[in-house]
């Protein structure tokens, strides 16, 4: 395989994806060395959504916070959520989906079922009764998103693999007597697995959006710990009159999302034996 | 001489502003306006409904004896020509105006009867049915043990008398929308909450569900010359920056305003020309649960000082100018300015963190506590403004935690007493006695609440001897009272009274402030000069 | 492939009752009332809840209910709304059109940008062209929808004038364009990046390089043998996203005053309007199944090499 250096350095999607993600990851490791001020504690309402200046880089919230810090702050929350969420969806989706899509019959009859049911059920009604049965907290609310979210990714392999499955890589892997499962992961899964990267990095923004609008109404990370979503919901009336509020939480889940897009679209080019050959 | 001369030029001119304000009033047009409160509106039958998103419409279509005077603050007479009390207090003799329903039928006194006996069906279990209950017999009606509303008698066609069980003001009682006079030809079919038939001003032409709703003028209604609009549509917006957009592109003729926008009309020189602000009867508050236990099985809020540190500590003034954005008024106890009865130099707190902190010492709460307190949503009366208390309740060591949840859960943990502190906002108006009941022992909601509010003796005294006394003046000066013992008692922590405010464009006139519910316009006063795109649109 | 169609439709039916029974479940979990919701913002006397409760039925036990509720379905009754008072039925039906009005809408702007652009920026792999539509697409994608929705309210209806700033007019097109466009743009670009990658693993196949090897015109390779090979994941992908499309709307139906079902659904949520809740997931569920059995029969006519046996 290709995994030497001059091969990475000439993705220069990786490098530029890898180093947006390690920014992000360092922003939320290093919050407290890195931000100005304390994301809740230093609140002064006598400095209400200033506009950026030379103390406050980023301006401030309603409330008097420091923007910039709370962004750092928040990569926290909104980085593992986001991709904790999507991991969780992904591996499912993925395990689902090539069941559904390599055994058919009444497997695929029960799969496509069970995600038809997940598809209709709103994520809405599925948080609030989450929240009700086992208790408010965010943890609680992602692990049941995480565990519901993975319809997508199911049917996207699915989808895939009833294509591969006849391909001639597949049939020669039959052929050979592989067993079933190391078809599907061996063979197949690495082949389909293109989409399925890119629909997960783009899930990451997703669920960053979701959490938005479910703190929004009360069942996300609870105020004052801040979250990009959360900010960005907050600001929503003041898109024209105080836009400095949400457009810097805006921007940290575009870079985050692009970085890990490009970061997604760089792995799979180097791990494509094809692609490397071609150019 | 010059000089009166002078003068006289000024008064002509003065009383030559007003009397040709008063002589240009102008038939036509076609009013857009919005109904802001959520994604439909849900019923137009005013029994069904007690949510002011419906309300807002159904004004304008049903009248009822009685209406709302917002320039006064107080109910008037609407559709009753008259009314004389009779020497027991407790009854009185309405006369009914001329008036006609949309189907031209007139209204006699048999229609009052069948509106409240509908009202008060307990077969129908409507919405509203609570606002008939101080009439004589509602309530075993109500309760399924009579079969009618005994204390409503028709005299004439055109008379009817109505007995109350206290000696209450009727007025106070029936203004309120739900009780408007329906037809039973057409209350009584399936649909009437989709095909309304009233007394208003304006009746229905077309609804469009979720979209419009669109009235036109009604050239029967009771009030001569009146509505002056042809047409008024209200559009269905819930997004309040899609409003401003909309009022921007001048789609809109008025528009309700939010803290955001509020900020930007008061500092633009033009657009605060056209807007109009009122004290709402809502008193914004955080509520003390006295069961509210600590580890140590102390109860913080049973002591009248915690709750008063509370008070001192919080700087609403601050709070209402930079969180607020200046759209709402600091509180100074429950009444709140347009409640009859509000006293402008009643007592208050002024925010003094010295003496909150030596109040907390003296009730034993020197480290203070850890606090957990529920809120909704809302960005006026939720946990943005929870948040912002947060910091000046640390400084005398109430450690904050909130608590954000939907309305629904919301609504049910009020219900049960499910909270050790909760933000809301609370109706404070119009009338001061009903309303400050909440406070008494008696009223349901205080039972309701698993006793979550402190009794007070001496309120309760003075409430008690209010709601008998007659004189009005003298009712007022018990009413001041009573507000004064709960604001000392600091039964709530007074945030503050919402400012609603109504920015128009500059084609419209004689929109009013109302204090009950700043949405509650009577549209048949308004009118629109020719400079309105809309001026001859039919 | 008949007996497949067959099968499929046969499935609708438990999970139809699948679906009802853990939505019964999960609305009945749910701490609130509709009766508290129907004052507004006074909290109702609890005589006047449990009156309103038992008028509703709710005083009745689960199982009840839900036999009831069962019981209508099979008739084609959907109940009846607690705070509107109205037939479901209507209301739903009322708010079907403008639903899948602006769905399909939507779904074309969607389909018609972000498809070309998808299979564009995959051929150019690797430049400007590409790189471009990714950062375009990952904006789309992240992107609040309240964002695009209130600036391109400002840029077309406040400073140019040119199109109505809310509501549904009487369906006219000028109406739709707007709330059709930003609800497009988070699909379309999700389908670009979809189409791309997919692109990109088919021009990385076997057979392809063997068509290149062969002399075959790019345009021909790219035309047939690609767009073929594509097709399955982008029908799943919008297949897919018909679902949310339909339900996931509330946003931009509140912004720009669109009485569409997704923003029905969640108000009924807030209001604990159950029948009305219900309704609309029956409804989306109908339509997303009927667009996915199409999507799936679609499969093995755009791939040969797919059948259901």
């Amino acid at each position: 395989m290709s995994f030497s250096w001059k091969n990475i350095k000439r993705r220069t999607n990786l490098l530029i994806g890898s180093a947006l993600v390690m920014f992000v990851a360092g922003m939320a490791v290093f919050a407290p060395l890195l931000a100005p001020y304390h994301p809740t504690e230093d609140a002064n309402i006598l400095y209400s959504e200033e506009p950026p200046c030379e103390q406050f880089w980023f301006g401030t919230d309603i409330q008097g916070r420091d923007i910039l810090s709370r962004v750092i702050y928040g990569s926290r929350i909104s980085l593992s959520v986001g991709l904790f969420t999507q991991f969780m969806n992904s591996v499912i989706g993925i395990f689902m989906g090539l069941m559904a899509g390599y055994f058919g019959k009444w497997i695929d009859d029960l799969i496509m079922s069970i995600t038809n049911i997940l598809l209709s059920i709103p994520t809405l009604v599925f948080a609030l009764a989450v929240m009700a049965l086992m208790g408010p907290g965010l943890i609680n609310v992602f692990i049941a998103l995480g565990v519901t979210n993975w319809s997508y990714t199911c049917r996207l392999t699915r989808s895939q693999v009833l294509s591969a499955k006849r391909l001639n890589y597949v049939m020669a892997a039959r052929a050979l007597g592989y067993g079933k499962f190391r078809i599907m992961f061996n063979q197949i899964l690495p082949n389909i697995m293109g989409p399925i990267l890119v629909i997960s990095t783009l899930g990451v923004a997703g669920a960053i959006l979701l959490e938005a609008a479910l703190s929004f109404l009360g069942l996300g990370v609870q105020p004052p710990t801040p979250s990009w979503g959360g900010m960005l919901a907050g600001a929503r009336e003041k898109l024209f009159t105080a836009p400095w509020i949400s457009i810097y939480p805006g921007m940290a889940i575009f870079l985050t999302v692009l970085g890990l897009n490009l970061f997604g679209d760089g792995l799979r080019d180097l791990l494509d034996p094809h692609i490397t050959q071609q150019k | 001489m010059k000089r009166m001369g002078l003068g006289l030029v000024v008064l002509a001119l003065v009383l030559g502003f007003y009397s040709a304000d008063a002589l240009a009033v102008r038939n036509g047009g076609t009013f857009q306006w919005i109904a802001p409160y959520g994604i439909s509106i849900d019923t137009l039958d005013p029994a069904a409904t007690s949510d002011d998103k419906n309300i807002l419409v159904i004004l304008n279509i049903h009248r009822g004896l009685f209406g709302w005077d917002a320039k006064n603050s107080t109910y008037k007479l609407d559709l009753a020509e008259s009314m004389t009390a009779d020497d027991d207090g407790l009854t009185y003799v309405i006369k009914l105006k001329d008036a006609k329903f949309h189907n031209g039928r007139t209204i006699t006194a048999d229609d009052v009867i069948y509106s409240y006996n509908r009202l008060a069906d307990p077969k129908k279990s409507f919405a509203s049915s609570h606002l008939l209950v101080e009439i004589d017999g509602a309530q075993a009606y109500l309760d399924g043990k009579a079969d009618h509303i005994s204390g409503l008698e028709k005299i004439d066609d055109k008379t009817v008398r109505i007995k109350f069980r206290n000696p209450v003001d009727p007025g106070f009682q029936l203004w309120r929308y739900g009780t408007a006079i329906v037809p039973k030809e057409a209350a009584e079919n399936e649909d009437f909450g989709s095909n309304p038939i009233g007394c208003g001003p304006f009746k229905l032409q077309k609804w469009t569900k979720g979209v419009e709703i669109v009235l036109v003028k009604n050239p029967e209604f009771y009030e001569p010359r009146k509505p002056y609009l042809d047409k008024l549509i209200y559009k269905i917006m819930a997004d309040a920056a899609a409003r401003d957009m909309a009022f921007q592109a001048g789609e809109l003729d008025a528009n309700l305003l939010y803290a955001a926008q509020y900020e930007k009309f008061k500092n633009d020189p033009k657009l605060s020309k056209h807007m109009m602000e009122v004290p709402e009867m809502f008193t914004r508050a955080v509520r003390f649960n006295p069961n509210f236990t600590l580890a140590d099985g102390r109860k913080p809020f049973s002591d009248k000082r915690v709750r008063q540190a509370v008070n001192y500590a919080i700087n609403r003034e601050l709070i209402v100018e930079k969180y607020a954005k200046g759209k709402a008024y600091p509180a100074r106890g429950f009444l709140a300015p347009t409640t009859p009865g509000f006293d402008p130099d009643c007592m208050s707190y002024e925010y003094n963190p010295e003496k909150a902190k030596q109040l907390m010492k003296e009730a034993g709460y020197a480290k203070g506590f850890d606090l957990t307190v529920i809120a909704g949503t809302s960005t006026a009366y939720g946990a943005g403004v929870v948040e912002a208390a947060t910091p000046f309740l640390k400084e005398i060591g109430i450690k904050v935690t909130i608590d954000k949840m939907e309305n629904a859960v919301l609504y049910q943990k009020y219900s049960d007493g499910e909270f050790d502190a909760a933000i809301a906002s609370h109706s404070s108006g119009p009338d001061p006695i009903s309303i400050m009941y909440r406070f008494h022992s008696n009223s349901p909601r205080f039972k309701q609440r698993g006793e979550t509010s402190q009794k007070i003796d001496s309120f309760e005294q003075i409430i008690d001897l209010a709601a008998a006394t007659r004189d009005p003046a003298m009712r007022l000066e018990l009413v001041k009272i009573a507000n004064d013992i709960l604001t000392e008692e600091a039964v709530l922590w007074f945030y503050n009274y919402n400012k609603a405010v109504i920015a128009y464009q500059p084609w419209v006139h004689d929109m009013e402030p109302v204090g009950v519910e700043m949405m509650y316009q009577h549209m048949d006063n308004v009118w629109v000069d020719e400079t309105s795109p809309r001026a001859n649109q039919k | 492939m008949f007996a497949f169609i067959i099968r499929r439709i046969l499935q609708f039916i438990p999970t139809v009752i699948g679906i009802s029974f853990i939505m019964f479940v999960l609305l009945n979990v749910l701490p609130g009332s509709a009766a508290l919701m129907t004052g507004g913002k006074e909290i109702l006397s609890p005589e006047i809840v449990k009156k309103l409760e038992k008028k509703w039925g709710l005083d009745k036990p689960f199982h009840v209910r839900y036999l009831n509720y069962m019981v209508g379905l099979a008739k084609g009754d959907l109940g009846t709304s607690f705070i509107r008072g109205d037939k479901v039925r209507d209301i739903i039906g009322n708010r079907l059109w403008p639903t899948l009005k602006l769905a399909v809408a939507a779904l074309a702007i969607a389909c018609f940008i972000g498809i070309p652009l998808g299979f564009y920026s995959a051929v150019k792999q690797g430049t400007w062209v590409d790189t471009v539509t990714m950062v375009g697409a990952v904006s789309g994608v992240s992107m609040p929808q309240f964002w695009s929705a209130l600036l391109l309210m400002y840029l077309f209806s406040v400073v140019l004038r040119w199109l109505p700033t809310f509501g549904y007019g009487n369906g006219d097109l000028k109406n739709l364009i707007l709330p059709a466009v930003t609800l497009g743009i988070g699909y379309m670009a999700l389908l670009a990046r979809t189409t791309r990658a997919a692109v990109v693993e088919v021009l990385s196949q076997d057979y392809i390089r063997t068509a290149h090897a062969k002399g075959l015109s790019v345009l021909f390779i790219n035309g047939k043998h690609v767009f073929r090979n594509t097709m399955v994941l982008i029908l799943t992908t919008i297949g897919m996203q018909f679902g949310s499309l339909m339900g996931e709307t509330v946003v931009v139906e509140t912004v720009f005053s669109w009485p569409g079902i997704g923003s029905l659904m969640v108000d009924s949520i807030f209001l604990r309007d159950t029948p009305v809740t219900q309704g609309c997931i029956m409804l989306i569920i109908f339509v997303f199944m009927s667009v996915n059995l199409s999507v799936d029969i679609l499969y093995s006519v755009v791939d040969p090499r797919i059948r259901y046996d």
